[in-house]
């Protein structure tokens, strides 16, 4: 009879409140009906003698239907004594309709199923739950209900019907194939009615609400045992157990033997306890388990939030705000599961999820042209950014991505890091229509870069060709910054015409001041230069330098270094002391998405800037 | 085996005696358990020896406290029926008056000193077996401790308070009203009777064994009492407790 399985498909029926009472009136010929209802003035939720006394709306404060899937004061068995003691079985539950059960009620049946049927299932339990049809109806939060935190204030299945609001009606959810029959039966004309398509629900809005999603308190509370809440909370604590009685999922009991009064028997029955009485976790050589009313309040919150999750994966919580409504003492769940998580924040703020991908903003202060389609952006950042030359940022344009650009600019430039992007995709073409006064996303910086302290008392040798200027160019800076701790600073740089040299002011200052050595050459006969012409290795061969005490920095097209490698290391500088620039598209600058991977080197990681001793043997290092 | 049974009255109504004699449902039960030899009220005679004493009403002066130990003497079982035995109940109150005014406003004035003295619980003179608390008593626990004590047992009081009644008869709380109770610290085992009826719990039935005094206080003076309002809450009932002796 019991045929609890879900309709394949949902079915939803039009029905009027005159049907609905009418389905009450003629179900009560067989089953006994219960529902909220007004009793001496006060609200209960109780069997029904006149169908007119249901509540269909109705405040979230009655009793749930624990009272009577699983009542207090429980015959489990009757025994006779007088002669041979006899025992008897307690006689099969009364058919009953549970009408008019809030959502989270409805939920709070599922968790006792779930710990009720584990294991060898409550038979007591089991008989009044197939024996009672259950009939859900919506509800309007009130100020203790934080259903929307637990996600209770909708529920799906577990329900034969469910009456939604609509308008001037009703329109009846079939959940069950009994919940179909009962319908036929007893509503044969809303049963035969043309299905309506499914009411477009949306979630319920509640003022109590927990700060995060139910997941995070299994954790919160395995890190909050010792936490001195659960003193505070004890000390509040009257011990009275109305939290656990009301509560529509706690069904801790004790077992006990009611003897009639002339003896003759009597029967063994459960009657609700409470984790918040004295003497419920009793030990058997004295003592309690949990003796105080800190401990007991613990014991509440673990099993509601912790012990049940771990083992059926549902809170055994469905935010109906009984407990809270009721309690004298004012101890609210959310109250105290909030103040534990914004604890938790303070100790450790939990990141956003996807927050390291997010960019910081940053202000674009120049955007100027530096001849060859090459374009110099300085921006400004909301805080002053840690780098060494020859690292990266992530740079956004919002709607067309990111991509990384290395650092033009030296560090110690304040909050400001500069950049020459050469227009080629998308999105540098973006770049390229930046104005003064526009945002950008910047993340970063990235990379290991240039060990300046390293370089330090030695010869540097530069060698640039094309856009390798860039990241030798906030080398140059740094070295700048302090450059009588440097030994002779040569810089060669080839490109393509004499267009093509970037930041000519600065190679032309440098040149001026002296302060380095600059060599240009340009690859191809151009009318208006009078430089040399040739690639860049040209500018090796005249070089008087220390080379057993030079170090190499070299950026350029990846051809470039397959010339200048062996021939610098030719010169007698050894493969530690030359620093490449391997800089690939690195993606996400976390060392995650792999795109920038080198055999199994992370560039952004490791990288862009590499000596020549860590990749010569990495087959995929198309520079070596 | 039944019970040689008795009942005596001391300082008090008879209200716990007569709660007694209205179980008339169950006095064909009642007749299997015990034998009532001693019943001032219904039967005469009486003074040999007892299984169970059923001792009502406070216990004043030297000869109330003769009498008391006389039934003890004699009898296997003690046990305190009702507020005024188990607790003084609201015979404590003659505390706060002098003996002498309060025997003139009672009797009239001029009338002779009864010598009756500071009411006490029976605790404070003899040994107690067992209690039936309340004022009245509630018949079905009096015959609760009566056939645990028939068949052996230790009888068990409630040990939670008044608020798990209310609770489960789903009685709006009496704090809501805005009024106080004393229901959360008084012993259940009365299903809530006064607050069901309309009225706060005055805590007839003494306090749990347990009661969360500091919370309850913290709770009373959120409310607005003050320590006078809390005492007199307290005093009408639950004066003499563990304070006589």
């Amino acid at each position: 009879m019991a045929d609890r399985r879900v309709l394949p498909e949902p079915l939803w029926l039009p029905a009027t409140e005159v049907e609905i009472h009418r389905l009450v009136r003629a179900a009560m010929t067989a089953y006994e009906v219960v529902g909220a209802r007004e009793r001496r003035g006060r609200l209960t939720m109780d069997r029904l003698d006149d169908p007119s006394d249901l509540l269909l709306s109705y405040p979230p404060r009655v009793h749930s239907p624990k009272k009577f899937l699983f009542p207090n004061w429980e015959k489990l068995f009757r025994f006779r004594l007088g002669g041979r003691v006899q025992l008897e079985a307690e006689h099969t539950a009364v058919p009953r309709v549970l009408f008019g059960l809030h959502p989270c009620d409805l939920h709070a049946v599922r968790i006792l199923d779930d710990c009720l049927f584990d294991g060898q299932a409550d038979s007591a339990y089991r008989a009044k739950r197939e024996a009672s049809i259950l009939v859900g109806v919506d509800c309007e939060p009130d100020d203790h209900c934080f259903c929307t935190s637990l996600g209770t204030d909708r529920v799906a299945d577990g329900f034969d019907l469910f009456l939604h609001r609509d308008a001037d009606r009703y329109l009846v959810q079939v959940g069950t194939a009994r919940g179909r029959s009962f319908l036929e039966r007893f509503a044969p004309a809303v049963a035969a009615r043309q299905g309506a398509p499914p009411l477009p629900l949306q979630p319920k809005k509640t003022r109590k609400r927990l700060a995060r999603p139910a997941e995070a308190l299994v954790g919160l509370l395995e890190a909050g045992y010792e936490h001195p809440i659960w003193t505070e909370i004890g000390d509040r604590c009257l011990g009275c157990g109305t939290c656990t009685l009301l509560c529509p999922s706690c069904y801790c009991f004790t077992v006990e033997d009611r003897l009639h009064l002339d003896l003759e028997g009597g029967e063994r029955v459960r009657a609700w306890d409470s984790c918040q009485f004295d003497q419920f976790a009793q030990l058997s050589g004295g003592g309690e388990a949990r003796a105080n009313q800190a401990d007991r309040q613990r014991h509440r919150f673990f099993r509601k939030y912790k012990y049940l999750w771990e083992r059926y994966h549902r809170t055994a919580c469905v935010g109906c705000g009984r407990c809270s409504r009721e309690c004298l003492a004012g101890i609210d769940p959310v109250d105290v599961l909030n103040r534990l998580l914004a604890e938790q924040d303070e100790a450790a703020p939990a990141p956003a999820p996807g927050r390291e991908y997010q960019p910081d903003l940053a202000e674009v202060v120049v955007a100027e042209p530096l001849g060859a389609g090459v374009k110099r952006l300085r921006l400004r950042l909301p805080r002053v950014p840690a780098f060494a030359p020859g690292t990266f940022v992530s740079v956004s344009v919002f709607g067309l991505g990111e991509a990384p650009f290395t650092i033009a600019s030296g560090p110690g430039d304040d909050t400001h890091v500069e950049l020459a992007v050469r227009a080629a995709g998308n999105l540098s073409r973006a770049l390229h229509r930046l104005e003064p006064g526009d945002t950008v996303g910047v993340r970063g910086p990235f990379g290991n870069g240039f060990p300046v302290d390293e370089l330090a008392g030695q010869d540097v040798l530069l060698v640039a060709g094309g856009l390798g200027l860039v990241i030798l160019r906030s080398l140059l800076l740094a070295v700048l910054s302090r450059r009588r701790e440097f030994g002779r600073v040569v810089l060669l740089y080839g490109a393509a015409s004499p267009d093509a040299f970037l930041f000519r002011d600065d190679l032309r200052r440098w040149r001026q001041d002296g302060v380095i050595d600059v060599r240009l050459i340009v690859d191809g006969s151009d009318g208006g230069w009078c430089g040399p012409h040739g690639d860049v290795t040209r500018l090796l061969r005249n070089l008087d330098l220390d080379f057993p005490r030079t170090v190499a920095a070299v950026s350029g097209p990846a051809d470039m270094y397959r010339f200048t490698n062996p021939l610098l290391t030719g010169l007698g500088i050894s493969p530690e002391r030359i620093f490449l620039n391997l800089e690939r598209r690195m993606k996400c600058g976390l060392g995650k998405c792999g795109k920038c991977r080198i055999n199994d080197l992370c560039v952004c990681e490791e990288g862009p800037v590499l000596r020549y001793s860590q990749v010569r043997h990495l087959r995929e290092a198309v520079e070596r | 085996m039944k019970l040689r049974a008795g009942f005596f009255d001391f300082t008090g109504c008879e209200g716990c005696q007569l709660t007694v004699l209205n179980l008339e449902d169950a006095f064909f039960d009642l007749a299997g358990l015990i034998d009532v030899v001693e019943f001032r009220e219904v039967l005469t005679g009486g003074g040999g020896p007892l299984d169970v004493a059923f001792v009502e009403g406070s216990i004043c002066g030297p000869h109330e406290e003769a009498r008391l130990k006389d039934v003890r003497r004699r009898s296997r079982l003690l046990v305190a029926l009702g507020a005024c035995a188990d607790t003084t109940g609201v015979n404590a109150l003659a505390r706060f008056r002098d003996p002498e005014d309060l025997n003139g406003r009672v009797y009239g004035p001029g009338a002779p000193p009864r010598g009756g003295g500071r009411p006490k619980p029976v605790s404070a003179v003899v040994p107690v077996d067992a209690r039936v608390p309340g004022c009245p008593v509630d018949g079905g626990e009096f015959l609760q401790v009566l056939q645990a004590l028939a068949v052996g047992r230790a009888p068990n009081l409630p040990g939670h308070a008044v608020c798990v009644e209310c609770k489960l008869a789903e009685l709006p709380c009496v704090f809501d009203r805005g009024e106080v109770c004393l229901g959360p610290i008084v012993r259940a085992g009365c299903g809530a009777r006064c607050p069901e009826g309309g009225d706060r719990c005055r805590g007839c039935r003494g306090l749990v064994d347990n009661p969360r005094s500091t919370p309850y206080y913290r709770i009373l003076e959120d409310h607005g009492l003050t320590e006078d309002d809390v005492l007199a809450e307290f005093r009408l009932f639950n004066l003499g407790e563990g304070k006589v002796r």
